[in-house]
């Protein structure tokens, strides 16, 4: 397969194209929000496609030290395969923030909430700047 | 609604059944409004024999369209006694319950002849006063009774059993979702191990945001849009509409006007300063947006599912993302604070 462009410039390209000469073109209001909202998860698509797989490895990798618990491994690479290991690894944390909690143990809390705030981070990176357009 | 061929006949037959006694109609003119992320709007120009009016068509969009499902009756219901309560809103003058006349479940409004709130303040419009006059809505509509509200609604058995399904939908809608959500659960826990001091259960708008409210000529706020409403705590909206203002300023609860509202609020509804301040309004800043979240995350599940076509609903999961960083960092902060209430609540005890 051609690698070059990547996806996320390929992704990058289509907005900008609906940006600068299809948008023009569209006359109708609600069109036009519409392409803004595809704009906006078009770039944060491509800025997904770069670092997804490396992104969901890093955070599983923390999820594991922090929590102490096997996580596992992914049966491929393949997305899907990638996504499902990334929800179990979410469910674990999902348990321990509850257990954490419930135990008032609050070391164990500020640790699982630095977890959740590195995968905050990682998500708005992705995000970029959030544009509410069509509200209002 | 989105048929504008169609549509006038449609409007001029139901008009025909509703207003018998407007003779001749003459639809002049059917629009398609933008603004409503939910419900299909239209506007109706139309004249007959007595007059001109300007009405608003509000109706479901089909199954497979839908954001989130909601209950037109209801609404219809609840802005009919809110209108007769004194509540700045659009009135409700028609329902067409089956869509049989209109085509899906539509509610005829009366046009608001006030400014959206959003482009008042992107023309540069005075925001001086405006967070005093957010109180004043709030309290008008928090004052309706509880007992003149749609049968429909849920009454709650008690403030705590109400704080406590509140709080758990935020781990329902982890539960629920096509992917764990383990954000929410921590919301959940620091919710339901700070609760702040109980206040009675009134009338919420559900969705009460800076989109929602509009700006009336004498500089007072009309509400808009009340399909979420329900019966809960009074803080939630409060705190819903500086959520909200995080991502859409401006935020009319800031650092120097929130003090002044809270002043004004406690005034009219005659709660206190452990019930209202601006720490509360900074837990309910977080749960007061549980009810729309479990929607988007529905709606946005759905999506990923095959089983809705809504683009919206992708398109509003930004929202949740950009609110998870944002209940975090609001929740890091509030710690302290909410124990200092709590102690404070028990020492008055």
């Amino acid at each position: 397969m051609f690698s070059r462009p990547t996806t996320e410039q390929l992704l990058a390209g289509i907005a900008e194209q609906l940006r600068t000469v299809v948008s023009a073109e569209v006359q109708t209001e609600p069109t036009k929000i519409l392409l803004q909202q595809i704009d906006q998860i078009l770039m944060s698509c491509s800025r997904r496609a770069a670092h997804e797989i490396a992104w969901i490895y890093e955070e599983v990798d923390r999820i594991a030290a922090e929590t102490g618990r096997s996580v596992g491994h992914p049966d491929s690479l393949h997305l899907d395969d990638m996504v499902a290991w990334y929800d179990s690894a979410s469910r674990v944390l999902s348990e321990e923030v509850e257990a954490a909690f419930r135990a008032g143990d609050e070391s164990r809390i500020a640790k699982m909430k630095a977890v959740l705030d590195a995968r905050s981070a990682v998500e708005m990176q992705i995000l970029g700047a959030l544009d509410l357009v069509g509200r209002g | 609604m989105l048929n504008v061929d169609e549509m006038p006949a449609r409007v001029r037959s139901f008009l025909g059944k509703v207003e018998p006694s407007w003779s001749n109609v003459v639809v002049d003119s059917y629009e398609v409004m933008t603004g409503g992320y939910s419900r299909l709007l239209a506007r109706v120009e139309l004249h007959h024999d007595g007059g001109h009016e300007t009405l608003v068509l509000r109706g479901d969009p089909p199954a497979d369209r839908s954001l989130i499902f909601t209950d037109r009756r209801q609404e219809f219901e609840l802005l009919r006694v809110v209108g007769d309560q004194g509540v700045r809103t659009p009135h409700a003058l028609h329902f067409d319950p089956t869509g049989e006349d209109l085509g899906t479940p539509t509610i005829v409004l009366e046009l608001s002849r006030s400014t959206s709130f959003m482009p008042y303040v992107a023309a540069g419009g005075s925001l001086d006063g405006l967070h005093v006059r957010l109180a004043e809505a709030l309290a008008s509509f928090q004052a309706v009774p509880v007992d003149s509200l749609p049968a429909s609604m849920e009454r709650p058995s008690s403030w705590d059993a109400y704080m406590t399904k509140r709080i758990d939908a935020w781990r329902q809608a982890s539960l629920h979702h096509v992917e764990s959500l383990p954000v929410f659960h921590y919301v959940a826990e620091w919710l339901d191990a700070h609760r702040p001091p109980a206040a009675p259960l009134v009338l919420r708008h559900g969705d009460f945001q800076g989109s929602n409210v509009m700006v009336t000529a004498d500089g007072q706020f009309e509400m808009l849009d009340w399909e979420l409403a329900g019966i809960g705590d009074p803080r939630e909206d409060i705190g819903y509409f500086k959520a909200v203002a995080q991502a859409a300023p401006p935020d009319l609860l800031d650092d120097a006007r929130v003090e002044e509202f809270c002043v004004r609020y406690r005034e009219l509804t005659g709660l206190n300063e452990l019930q209202v301040n601006p720490v509360t309004i900074a837990y309910f800043l977080v749960l007061g947006v549980v009810g729309t979240v479990e929607q988007l995350v529905h709606g946005g599940g759905a999506w990923a599912k095959g089983e809705n076509h809504l683009f919206n609903s992708v398109f509003n999961m930004s929202s949740v993302l950009f609110g998870q960083s944002m209940w975090l960092s609001f929740l890091g902060q509030l710690s302290e604070p909410m124990n200092q209430l709590a102690a404070a609540a028990k020492g008055g005890a």
